[in-house]
């Protein structure tokens, strides 16, 4: 009974995940050549808008994604790479363009650390997950007797993300891709509310993370 | 006549839940306290060929950041700074400079200490904070504004200037008020470093101190 019983758990479940739409645009300006050999990637999220920050968890998630489907890629992680190379990866140092780049390695220092690391791709990744329009009422009590909730609740959340690939060994941008996923979830609460989630940035998160895979893979 | 509702006459559970929804009231209202302590990355640059001393003062070695509530509804804020703020300065200063020296005293006539080529009095002159309640924008928000005095060991001025920093964390889910600002306080301090490292040569006092050296001033020191 229990193999059932799980089995019934886990289609509820996927059957209580909302509706997401997902679009992917990708642009690549020079197709990898050559393989990747020992040569690593890192992906970087932009940080300098005031009003939104990219997450560190859908960077982690992209890198996550990447690695789970190609082992062979070697993806550093993000925080390591800052510190690794501190202080010219902060929001206020960060390279904007590839050009930029030159002015970095005329520091011996940096040079040596980046063939330490043998990072060949930088991905910058520009964009957030933003809570959009949402509707209906909610109401919860509290007694002797028990608690329990009544109402309904829905919202929509919206994922725009940009990936920016750049070469070291070219100096160049190679490639660009973006993504945008949205989703509405409900929540209807009847004694006990049940979320029904529409998974918007994770969706979001595995279109980017194909589409890099796809570019990086033929590297490789 | 009925009873009173009194200590004798409730059962513990109920005891339970009346002390857990008091509490849940009133967690709105306190201080939220906030300790900000993490190690910094040593940074990755060529040292200037300089003997600096450091003198941290009590204001900033325990530097701390008091905001009241201003309504019922809010809660007052305390955030410490101090420890996190010495462990910084003190990694990136050692990766900029060949030799970093702890000042016995603060520098000035008849103080006795080491021999350095110059002495740097680190002060935060203010601070200030932003949380999604306060500005509709869901992001959490650190800015600072250093003063930095450069001196000589017997205390005369050779250069003073400020410099802010910013940091900022977006909301996150389960992520407390209190750990989202600690993050941004984080992100700040780092942006302080990494101003600091990339400008210090560039502050046209300290440039021409840099120059008049005649060590410095026959091979420019660049960040």
């Amino acid at each position: 009974m229990t193999p059932r019983r799980l089995l019934l758990g886990a289609l509820l479940v996927s059957w209580l995940t909302g509706c997401v739409n997902a679009t992917v645009d990708q642009m690549v300006f020079n197709s990898p050549t050559e393989g990747m050999g020992d040569a690593s990637v890192v992906i970087l999220g932009r940080r300098h808008a005031s009003d939104y920050e990219t997450e560190p968890g859908f960077i982690s998630c992209v890198g996550k994604h990447i690695g789970a489907r190609d082992p062979a890629i070697r993806v550093i992680d993000e925080l390591e790479f800052l510190n690794a190379l501190y202080p010219w990866f902060e929001p206020r140092t960060a390279p904007l363009r590839p050009a930029d780049l030159e002015k970095l390695f005329a520091h011996r220092d940096v040079v040596e650390k980046f063939a330490t690391l043998q990072t060949r791709y930088m991905i910058w990744i520009d964009g957030s997950t933003v809570r959009g329009d949402s509707a209906g009422s909610m109401t919860c009590g509290i007694g002797p007797g028990g608690a329990g909730c009544f109402g309904f609740g829905t919202w929509s959340d919206d994922a725009s993300y940009e990936a920016t690939i750049w070469d070291f060994t070219q100096r160049a941008e190679v490639g660009r891709i973006s993504a945008t996923a949205s989703g509405q979830s409900y929540m209807p609460a009847v004694v006990l509310p049940i979320p029904i989630i529409a998974p918007v940035q994770g969706t979001a998160c595995d279109s980017v993370g194909d589409q890099l895979l796809d570019f990086l893979s033929t590297a490789n | 006549m009925e009873a009173p509702l009194s200590g004798s006459m409730t059962t513990a559970p109920e005891r339970w839940l009346t002390a857990l929804l008091l509490t849940c009231l009133l967690a709105g209202c306190g201080t939220k306290q906030v300790v900000v302590q993490s190690e910094f990355p040593d940074p990755v640059m060529n040292p200037l060929p300089l003997t600096l001393g450091i003198w941290y003062d009590d204001d900033f070695a325990n530097h701390e950041f008091f905001d009241e509530a201003s309504g019922r509804a809010e809660s007052s804020w305390l955030v410490n700074t101090g420890q996190a703020q010495v462990e910084l300065w003190q990694t990136l200063l050692k990766g900029m400079f060949r030799d970093v020296v702890f000042m016995n005293g603060k520098p000035g006539p008849g103080q006795m200490n080491p021999v350095v080529d110059a002495v740097l009095l680190p002060a935060v002159d203010e601070l200030q904070y932003a949380i999604p309640s306060h500005t509709n924008v869901k992001v959490y928000e650190i800015w600072m504004r250093y003063r930095f005095q450069l001196v000589t060991t017997g205390g005369e001025p050779i250069a003073e200037w400020t410099m802010p920093a910013y940091g900022k964390t977006p909301t996150a889910f389960m992520q407390s008020d209190e750990g989202a600002v600690r993050l941004a306080a984080i992100v700040a301090l780092r942006d302080a470093g990494a101003h600091f490292a990339t400008t210090f040569t560039r502050v046209p006092q300290v440039e021409a101190w840099l120059n008049s050296l005649p060590r410095a001033g026959a091979t420019p020191v660049q960040p």
